[in-house]
């Protein structure tokens, strides 16, 4: 910073000096200012290269096959529904979407291509939605989510923060866009239920969303985003829209729906129901709906099997890569050890 | 007043002084014991704020750093509410903590300074109470007024500076101590003048018109004149006394205060050394540039993206949830204004949020780093200097790592390669050389029946003795005497009289300026002429036992122009001598050669011997002056001395006439010993690849045969020697010499592949060996072109009798044409310049007074200390801060690319999945402070490796630790690791639940792992510490991660939780971190067995060496 000042104090006249002292100023000794502690210092022998990588690729391996064999156990029905549920001489989708005098239920028929053991978790998927637009995940107020009395706390929900001069509960983009499909499921000929509880994390339930706080105002623009809200019912208890505040990292994402506690034949057929009320039509979105096993690992997921195979036979070929290499061109440690004659120079 | 004390004339010329000083229009008129409000009081103020004005003034001494400012503009750029990226609070918090830990420091600092002010300012004086006759009452310091008459007691510090009234001295004498000043600790003579001190004596009290000049920085310079009685008497700087110094062995001193508080000397040169920049922080600057330009690159980037999406994307942007253009409470659109202005907007945001790229923490670190780095070199034992007893002091903190890259070394040579302390060897007498000397017991003089013995006897020659004890009517036993009573009485020597246990016995211990004049006296005093006291008017000396008073009528001081010294001095048989004495090459010009030719042949014959012995030689001559000379020298000199202004000048005239006509009495040589293991630091800087050039002010045999004994010069090497007096003759040589060395190279480089240790290799190495005055043609001429290229193919050059600006000019010469590194060493005044001048200064704690190591950079006790300084701790400074800082760039390269793919992914539009308080700690608590702790601790390569192979320090030389193209690696391991880091989670998270904030979570730690992670892998030496704040970061990092989404009104709230609790999240870690460090782990492992650099084979040396030790090493190299 400023190195005049040091140098001005211990030179100049504001005499702190004083008489020159007899006694010997030698620093201290210690190993510490001496810079001596005790040290490892690890070095890169061959025996070292190699060992390393052949750990990392006797470890890697199995974790691979491992994933991978849990992602294959995961059984997991796709239904992409959009375009089919809107009636194919609708010619103007969007529209039809806005049209809420029409009624909207379509059925649509799943076939179980493996037997699936419960739980079966039901998801919907949304491809190109930007939860995570700058101006989409702002657009909240979790002060007015938690505490009754903030109810009026609407800083950042815009363009969604009042209605008629009253605080909108909940406010902002994310909670006026709350996905609002729905759907019943029927197994070959019987009803089959789906558990809507417990589909959100306990923590927002319990500290995030109040037990005190109900909607108001909510849904009310000339836009309808999506969902709802049964306005007796507290925000701790509208599941569906905690579920779809805890932000998607990525434009294609799933939420959980629900949770079927049935297991599933081979073969089986699951006649969906659905009312498709949520606009994706205007931005070219897709939606799905999903029913998946789960595993350890969660889902169906193959990629970080093959990351880790592939990383691990990375590591087996660079070991054997280096062994060969130190076999061609053998240097043992300190090869160099009349260094002052061998030293190479430079340029 | 003896016989030919001057008898005082009545004013020689009233007016004259006075109208010089009216002229110049810069006098300060002090009336003598009444305090005067014009001029400034003695409150000094070295504190730089108070309460009110810390605040701004600091804030504004701290803004003058550009990189400041530009932080400054992001966070304002992010106060916008439409720009806005960060939360108000979390965007001011790094550069508000930057500010602040400054400011504390800085406050720190200025506390310090406001107590010692404070204390300094209420000490108190004893001041003359004005309108009563000599009642001291004690005064604080700050009430102190110029013009205050002060009286000061011994060992009592001076309050401001003071021209001497009277001392308790009856001849005005007193003695100061200047260590405060200009850290030389031997005592200095001042004098009060008769005038004063006899008024004094009279009434008690001085009365009297001073008028001085006005304040300056000139330590060693004053003039004035006082009116007293109606007569004007001149006061030069022996009659002022400084502030900041202590009477010594003085009883007490009454002076008037003539310059207070800030006026003082002392505090007028309170002023730093220049500051000087690194090179690494130099050419971190032209990283800093490519950064920018990524930077801007990767804003336009997200912003033309975000522009081409709302293009694409313009008509549905009403109806799309997450866009929602209309705010339908006032029907318009919200926060949308046209692509335009959406791009613009979105590129200022870009700026905000990846302004990481370029390291605010960096700036910081490096001084936090420098200053451990300097705490270790003061510690150093090594370092230490037991004699001096002087530690290493950094005393400018922003270069140390400059150390590490030293490429010429330019030396001073007395007092640095030399230890300055004179010993008197041998003499030639009027043609007649005594230089067997043999160890004497020294002589003894008897005063009030004590024994008084000087300090150091030197060895003597007995045949001189003999000569001097025996026959002293004889002629040559006189002109003995004469010369021995010249050595005694032509000099500034103040005989001090010290106790000793025995209370019959005293020491007399000579206190002078000039060490020469020291071993001179000393010699004098071992062949029984001893100087035993000496006041402003006279001289007493014991020649042989018998006590005479020789009166000094006037002394012509020395300076470097006329190179010599004379005292004109009325004799006890009432003759009066002008004893001269000198440099050969200044007397044999004012000798007179006719009378006696053999004697001054004999004598240039014995001083060629000497110096060829690497002995200093003065010359020692001497005059008697028939009595209208000696009138009319009195008159010129009383009126020269009585001058204000330009009495420099005038005394030097008057000196030149009277130095004429010189009857040569001999000369002395004096040896001037190495300093300790010279030769082989020499041995050793030169083996590290630099060039060791000396710059001296002796003469070329003297520097030749210094460059011997300090093992610079040896036998097989050519010597090149330019000594010209015209400017043709020195093109020519120059030429000459430029053929030679091409015929040289042609010679050796056949023999050898590597043209530039060609030098080395082939046998002959030469040596450029060039005087002063043949630089005065060369050095600022077209010339000197040629002497660089002649100079730099010569591995030693030796530059004798060259002024202090020659020595910058030849700094200048290749600090100007060449990229390398230089470094000069000094140790007295004369190398204030050249110190300056070289990227690296260093002082050297030395006899001939603090100037030097005042304006170093570092200061040190020993020559030999630039081994381990610049082997050592320059090597581990420059390779630190090499690493450090090419770290700092890489790991805030590498957070901002992984924010930067998550834009890909967000439809451009800068949202960042890792919590913004995160990004803000990344910089600042997640990874700065390992590198800080790597930066001052860890070493590649352990002291004694480093001292036992100076090659070594060839790493430093040629860049290797930081270079553009480590810098490019950097920046692709960067590349590859936030593309781990960031693309691995996506695929594996690719279509499920995954939160933004968990996901966040994930990409915080993982790169705050990996590159932890990095650092880890390049840490050459793990001690505890090092292993503590590795380990430590990381588990910081995890704990204030838990603590962030431990916040419920945080989006996060919960993330870290949620995702910590999934088994996928662990071996995700563990497959990031792995595949990361992968390339870097390949790329360490294949160039440190294939391509090692010497760093690697001493590091293989030191590990494994130990071990091997029974291996031969030819069994290395089947």
């Amino acid at each position: 910073m400023n190195s005049g000042d040091a140098a001005g104090s211990s030179s100049g006249g504001s005499g702190d000096a004083g008489a020159p002292r007899r006694a010997s100023r030698k620093p201290k000794y210690s190993k510490f200012t001496q810079q001596e502690l005790p040290a490892c210092k690890p070095i890169l022998t061959p025996k070292w290269v190699i060992s390393v990588f052949l750990l990392v690729g006797v470890i890697f391996v199995p974790i691979g096959v491992a994933s991978l064999l849990a992602s294959n156990k995961v059984v997991e029905i796709v239904d992409r529904y959009d375009d089919a549920c809107v009636p194919s001489n609708v010619t103007n989708k969007l529209a039809y979407i806005q049209n809420s005098t029409i009624s909207k239920t379509c059925r649509r028929t799943l076939k179980v291509p493996k037997d699936m053991k419960q739980p079966i978790f039901v998801y919907y998927q949304l491809n190109n939605f930007y939860q995570n637009h700058r101006r989409y995940v702002k657009s909240r107020n979790d002060q007015q989510l938690r505490d009754a009395s903030k109810a009026n706390e609407t800083t950042l929900c815009d363009p969604e923060k009042t209605r008629d001069g009253m605080a909108i509960v909940p406010c902002g983009l994310i909670a006026w866009s709350t996905f609002n499909d729905t759907y019943t499921f029927q197994h070959n000929t019987n009803n089959l239920s789906i558990d809507k509880t417990d589909i959100s994390w306990k923590s927002d339930r319990d500290h995030k969303f109040g037990s005190d706080v109900f909607p108001k105002n909510f849904q009310k623009g000339p836009l309808i985003g999506g969902k709802t809200l049964n306005e007796s019912i507290p925000l701790s208890e509208q599941e569906d829209l905690i579920v779809w505040m805890r932000t998607a990292a990525l434009p294609t994402f799933r939420k959980l729906y629900g949770r079927i506690y049935v297991d599933l034949k081979e073969n089986d057929t699951i006649t969906v129901t659905l009312d498709n009320n949520y606009n994706t039509y205007s931005f070219d979105g897709k939606k799905s709906l999903v029913l998946s096993t789960s595993t350890w690992l969660g889902g169906k997921n193959d990629f970080l099997g093959l990351a880790y195979l592939t990383v691990g036979g990375l590591c087996f070929f660079l070991a054997f890569a280096f062994t060969l290499l130190y076999l061609i061109k053998p240097r043992l440690v300190a090869y160099k050890l009349s260094y002052t004659n061998r030293i190479k120079f430079h340029r | 007043p003896g016989p030919f004390r001057p008898s005082r004339r009545d004013q020689p010329d009233p007016s004259a002084s006075e109208r010089e000083l009216h002229e110049g229009g810069e006098y300060r008129a002090v009336a003598v014991g009444e305090p005067s409000p014009e001029f400034a009081g003695n409150a000094v103020r070295t504190a730089k704020y108070s309460a009110l004005t810390f605040l701004p003034r600091n804030l504004f001494e701290q803004f003058r750093r550009l990189s400041y400012v530009y932080f400054l503009a992001i966070t304002v750029l992010n106060q916008l509410p439409q720009v806005a990226v960060f939360g108000r609070g979390a965007s001011v918090l790094p550069l508000a903590f930057v500010l602040f830990v400054t400011a504390v420091k800085d406050a720190y600092e200025d506390i310090r300074r406001h107590r010692s002010d404070r204390r300094e300012n209420n000490r108190l004086a004893a001041v003359l109470a004005p309108q009563t006759a000599g009642e001291y009452l004690p005064k604080k310091w700050k009430h102190i007024r110029v013009g205050d008459v002060v009286r000061v007691a011994s060992n009592e510090t001076l309050p401001a500076d003071m021209v001497l009234l009277a001392t308790s001295d009856p001849t005005g004498l007193a003695h100061v101590q200047t260590v405060n000043l200009d850290g030389e600790t031997n005592l200095k003579t001042r004098y009060a003048k008769q005038e004063t001190q006899l008024s004094f004596s009279h009434d008690g009290h001085v009365a009297g018109m001073l008028h001085c000049e006005r304040p300056n920085r000139n330590i060693y310079g004053f003039q004035a004149n006082l009116e007293i009685d109606g007569k004007r008497v001149s006061l030069g700087p022996s009659n002022i006394v400084l502030r900041g110094c202590e009477l010594k062995n003085t009883t007490w001193a009454i002076g008037v205060v003539v310059y207070a508080g800030k006026e003082t000397k002392v505090m007028l040169n309170n002023s730093g050394p220049p500051s000087k920049r690194s090179r690494l922080e130099t050419q971190l600057n032209r990283e800093t540039v490519i950064l920018s330009i990524m930077l801007i690159g990767m804003c336009i980037t997200a912003s033309v993206l975000a522009g081409i999406w709302l293009l694409n994307h313009q008509r549905e942007l009403e109806f799309t949830q997450f866009f929602r253009e209309k705010d339908y409470t006032t029907g318009k659109n919200y926060n949308y204004y046209g692509i335009g202005m959406q791009i613009f907007v979105t590129f200022l945001m870009a700026v905000i949020v990846y302004q990481v790229i370029i390291p605010i923490s960096l700036y910081i670190s490096m001084e936090l780093v420098r200053l451990g780095q300097a705490y270790f070199m003061g510690a150093d034992n090594d370092l230490y200097d037991e004699s001096s007893r002087s530690r290493f002091q950094c005393r400018a903190l922003n270069i140390n790592e400059d150390l590490g890259q030293i490429k010429y070394v330019f030396s001073d040579k007395t007092g640095t390669l030399t230890e300055n302390k004179m010993e008197f060897m041998c003499a030639s007498i009027h043609g007649v050389d005594y230089s067997s000397g043999k160890p004497a017991c020294g002589s003894s003089v008897v005063v009030d029946d004590l024994l008084w013995t000087p300090k150091m006897a030197v060895r003597t020659d007995p045949q001189l003795l003999k000569l001097l004890n025996n026959d002293s009517s004889n002629e040559e036993a006189k002109l003995v005497l004469e010369f021995f009573l010249a050595l005694a009485a032509c000099n500034t020597i103040v005989p001090l009289v010290l106790d000793t246990r025995d209370p019959k016995q005293k020491l007399i211990d000579y206190q002078g300026e000039s060490p020469d004049e020291q071993a001179l006296a000393y010699a004098a005093a071992s062949y029984g002429i001893v100087l035993v006291e000496r006041t402003s008017g006279y001289v007493v000396i014991d020649v042989l036992g018998d006590r005479q008073r020789f009166d000094i009528l006037g002394l012509h001081e020395f300076d470097s122009d006329r190179k010599r010294m004379s005292v004109i001095v009325g004799c006890p048989d009432k003759t009066v001598k002008l004893y001269v004495k000198g440099a050969d090459s200044s007397m044999f010009g004012i000798i007179n050669k006719s009378l006696e030719l053999d004697n001054v042949r004999a004598t240039e014959a014995h001083l060629h011997k000497y110096s060829s012995l690497g002995l200093r030689t003065l010359v020692v001559g001497m005059r008697e002056l028939s009595q209208p000379e000696f009138e009319e020298w009195q008159l010129a000199y009383e009126k020269a001395s009585t001058a204000v202004l330009g009495r420099g000048n005038l005394l030097r005239s008057i000196a030149a006439n009277v130095e004429c006509n010189i009857h040569i009495l001999g000369a002395s040589g004096i040896e001037d010993k190495l300093q300790d293991g010279v030769p082989e630091a020499i041995e050793s800087l030169r083996q590290a690849g630099m060039k060791v050039w000396i710059l001296t002010g002796d003469k070329q045999e003297t520097a030749i045969s210094i460059g011997y004994s300090c093992k610079l010069l040896t036998n097989d090497m050519t010597q090149i020697v330019i000594n010209n007096n015209s400017k043709e003759s020195c093109k020519r040589s120059l030429e000459e010499a430029l053929a030679r060395t091409k015929e040289h190279r042609v010679a050796s480089s056949i023999g050898s592949p590597y043209p530039v240790l060609a030098s080395e290799s082939s046998g002959t190495v030469l040596a450029l060996i060039v005087d002063g005055n043949s630089l005065v043609y060369i050095l600022e001429t077209e010339l000197q072109e040629e002497l660089f290229k002649v100079a730099t193919e010569c591995s030693v050059v030796l530059c004798c009798r060259v002024a202090p600006l020659q020595k910058a000019g030849i700094v200048a010469l290749i600090k100007n044409r060449t990229d390398d590194m230089t470094l000069a060493i000094g140790d007295g005044a004369n190398d204030v310049s050249m110190i300056q001048m070289a990227d690296v200064g260093v002082g050297i704690n030395g006899q001939e007074g603090g100037q030097a190591v005042m304006a170093s950079d570092f200061s040190m006790g020993q020559f030999r200390f630039l081994v381990p300084l610049l082997l050592v701790h320059g090597h581990w400074n420059y390779q630190r801060m090499g690493y450090m800082i090419l770290y700092n760039f890489y790991k805030n390269a590498t957070f901002v690319l992984v924010l930067f793919w998550y834009v890909l992914y967000t439809s451009f539009t800068l949202t960042t999945a890792i919590t913004e308080w995160s990004s803000l700690l990344y910089t600042v608590l997640y990874t700065s402070l390992p590198t800080i702790v790597v930066g001052i601790l860890d070493k590649d390569l352990s002291k004694s490796t480093l001292l036992a192979y100076p090659k070594l320090y060839g790493s430093g030389q040629r860049n290797e630790k930081y270079n553009l193209n480590l810098f490019v690696l950097n920046m692709l391991e960067a590349l590859w690791q936030s593309l781990v880091v960031f693309y691995i989670p996506y695929f594996a998270y690719r279509q499920s639940t995954i939160g933004m904030s968990s996901l966040g979570d994930l990409w915080a730690l993982a790169s705050v792992i990996v590159v932890n992670m990095q650092l880890a892998m390049d840490i050459i030496r793990w001690n505890w510490i090092i292993h503590v704040f590795v380990w430590g970061t990381i588990a910081a990092t995890v704990i204030c991660l838990f603590v962030i989404d431990s916040i419920w009104v945080l989006p996060g709230y919960g993330a870290i939780y949620h995702i910590m609790g999934q088994g996928l999240f662990w071996l995700l870690l563990l497959i990031i971190v792995v595949t990361a460090m992968v390339p870097h782990f390949a790329i360490k492992a294949f160039s440190e067995h294939f391509v090692p650099s010497d760093i690697q084979i001493g590091r293989e040396i030191e590990k494994f060496e130990a071990l091997n030790q029974v291996l031969s090493v030819d069994s290395y190299y089947q």
